[in-house]
């Protein structure tokens, strides 16, 4: 039985790589002048980049709401309603407004990528760390702890915004309200060595997911050293929303509705498979969603408004279904 | 070993635990007994490193319980808390196979399968081994755990009100098994206790709180007196003796 679960929770990730690889296949070549080798280069040059920022991001999500889920041992948070993503705008916004838009800071993406990232993990991992450790990690305070912040960071920035000069105000909204017509392609590669590099230091913590979904105390008592395990993949999980936010901008409710439908589809405990499955929803959510936005609406709705409205519903169908929340 | 001195916690100023100081006797049953807030389960949580001390010494095996390393210590020591809530599907089989853990790290040898087969056949739960944790009765769920505890294979095993919401017949049970724990496995059992008959019929040492101190420590016909539990719960007792242990009736 155990077994056969493992194997038939195989079989679904297969078929749901094959979705994403229609769903990939479909981005690329959908309209696509095969006759034309120039106009074919063309399209692969703009569409290219944009799948693989989907792809990268849909990991970093997924991995990200996962592991903050079994951090918090609730399946119906995410790190984006503890105003992660306002954090970011920002420490975004901060560092404009203190170097300037011109600034090599602000300039050369591939530094304000690092800045960013090294800003927010800092300032996340002590906010949050210590929130939790404070609140015993009760859920409601930390959703309630998390929307206060969320509107103590923006107002910050917008007060910050409000008294900038307003041209450098519009070189910052260009990187502020990202989608994926305007993905921030530059740091394809920053964002991978990035993500590596927290899978390679987080190795040993990751395979301990399994057992800190058990819960505080099962956790220790199985050997686990759980504050430090913590703060680490709390660290991890603040990365991982910084590249993701880099790259695309906010985007609320996607981490939530892949780990949950893989939560739901796949019916196990183990990470592995948890990740792997919410990594390759995010991926067909993403790319499918951007070819209907693309080829159906004509670009005339991001498909961040398609996450926000289908996601809200979802989330409210966990809360009234979800009676341990 | 265990051997625990001038164990002291606060919480906001407030001291729930003063200056403990008591030896837990190897291969026997202990309960700590107590009314409410005499610190008993602090202490519990204290001596298993899950809750910080503020003062005090847990020495283990001759060496104190925070010097341990965690995985190591946890092939010797195991707790069971009441505060298990589990959010994902987990099949009993696999909760009990999370006891191997500190020994294999998640990769089981047949060596582990063997031992996770004895400790289900143990607690009597081949036949729902396949069912998930969140639809069993709360007696089936406690006993799975128990059985994760044996898979753990520790010499101490430590339970924190393990016949808390359960009911006579399965709290009856739990303490037989807590008995057999001890009998026939050879651990040395710590539990805490709300229910002084089950303490009373059911362990051998009797360690009783009040007021973050420890009021009577000794065997069960020591500390089970008329005049010791009214000094204890500022009750009346009646004790009678059946089957050579003290009955206390209260009401």
């Amino acid at each position: 039985m155990n077994q056969a679960a493992v194997r038939a929770n195989r079989r679904k990730l297969v078929i749901l790589a094959v979705i994403v690889l229609l769903c990939a296949a479909g981005y690329m070549f959908y309209a696509v002048n095969f006759g034309n080798s120039k106009l074919f280069h063309y399209s692969m040059k703009l569409r290219s980049p944009k799948l693989i920022v989907m792809l990268i991001t849909a990991f970093a999500i997924a991995g990200a709401s996962l592991v903050f889920q079994t951090i918090i041992n609730n399946v119906i948070v995410t790190p984006c309603l503890l105003g992660m993503n306002a954090l970011y705008s920002l420490i975004h916004t901060a560092v404009v407004f203190v170097a300037g838009s011109t600034s090599l800071l602000a300039t050369n993406s591939n530094l304000a990528f690092v800045v960013d990232l090294v800003l927010m993990a800092v300032v996340a991992t002590i906010i949050y760390g210590y929130l939790f450790e404070k609140t015993q990690h009760n859920v409601l305070y930390i959703l309630l702890i998390g929307t206060v912040l969320t509107s103590f960071f923006s107002s910050i920035q917008t007060t910050m915004t409000r008294i900038m000069d307003p041209n450098e105000y519009d070189s910052l909204l260009e990187t502020l309200v990202a989608s994926f017509e305007n993905v921030n392609a530059e740091v394809i590669v920053a964002s991978l060595v990035v993500l590596a590099a927290v899978i390679f230091v987080l190795r040993k913590e990751l395979a301990l997911l399994d057992v800190i979904s058990l819960g505080k105390e099962q956790a220790i008592n199985l050997g686990v050293d759980y504050d430090r395990c913590i703060r680490r993949l709390l660290m991890g999980v603040t990365l991982c929303i910084a590249v993701a936010t880099a790259m695309v901008g906010p985007i609320s409710f996607l981490g939530l509705i892949m780990a949950n439908l893989a939560r739901q589809f796949l019916k196990t405990f183990r990470h592995k498979q948890l990740i792997l499955a919410s990594t390759l929803f995010g991926m067909a959510i993403l790319i499918g969603g951007e070819l209907i936005v693309e080829r159906i609406y004509h670009y005339a709705v991001p498909i961040s408004v398609f996450i926000g409205v289908f996601g809200g519903i979802y989330f409210l169908y966990l809360l009234l279904t979800n009676r341990r929340v | 070993m265990m051997n625990v001195k001038n164990l002291v916690k606060k919480y906001d100023g407030k001291t729930v635990v003063n200056s403990v100081s008591f030896e837990i006797p190897k291969g026997k049953v202990t309960s700590l007994i107590g009314p409410n807030g005499a610190g008993k389960s602090t202490v519990m949580g204290m001596i298993s490193r899950l809750i910080a001390r503020d003062a005090g010494i847990v020495m283990f095996e001759d060496q104190d319980i925070s010097s341990w390393k965690s995985k190591e210590l946890s092939k010797r020591l195991a707790i069971l808390t009441q505060t298990n809530n589990i959010q994902m599907k987990l099949t009993v089989r696999e909760l009990v196979t999370f006891g191997r853990f500190p020994y294999s790290a998640g990769h089981n040898t047949a060596e582990d399968e063997k031992i996770i087969d004895q400790a289900l056949a143990y607690m009597e739960l081949e036949s729902i081994q396949d069912q998930f944790i969140d639809e069993l009765s709360g007696g089936q769920r406690q006993r799975a755990y128990i059985a994760m505890v044996i898979a753990q294979d520790t010499e101490y095993v430590l339970l924190d009100e393990p016949t808390n919401s359960l009911d006579i017949y399965h709290a009856s049970k739990m303490m037989k098994i807590v008995r057999r724990l001890c009998d026939e496995l050879g651990k040395t059992v710590i539990l805490v206790l709300h229910e002084i008959n089950y303490a009373a019929f059911y362990s051998d040492y009797i360690c009783a709180f009040v007021d973050g101190k420890i009021a009577k420590m000794g065997t069960v016909k020591e500390v089970i007196t008329k005049e010791n539990l009214a000094e204890i719960y500022n009750v009346d007792f009646e004790i009678m003796e059946i089957e050579g242990r003290p009955l206390s009736i209260y009401y």
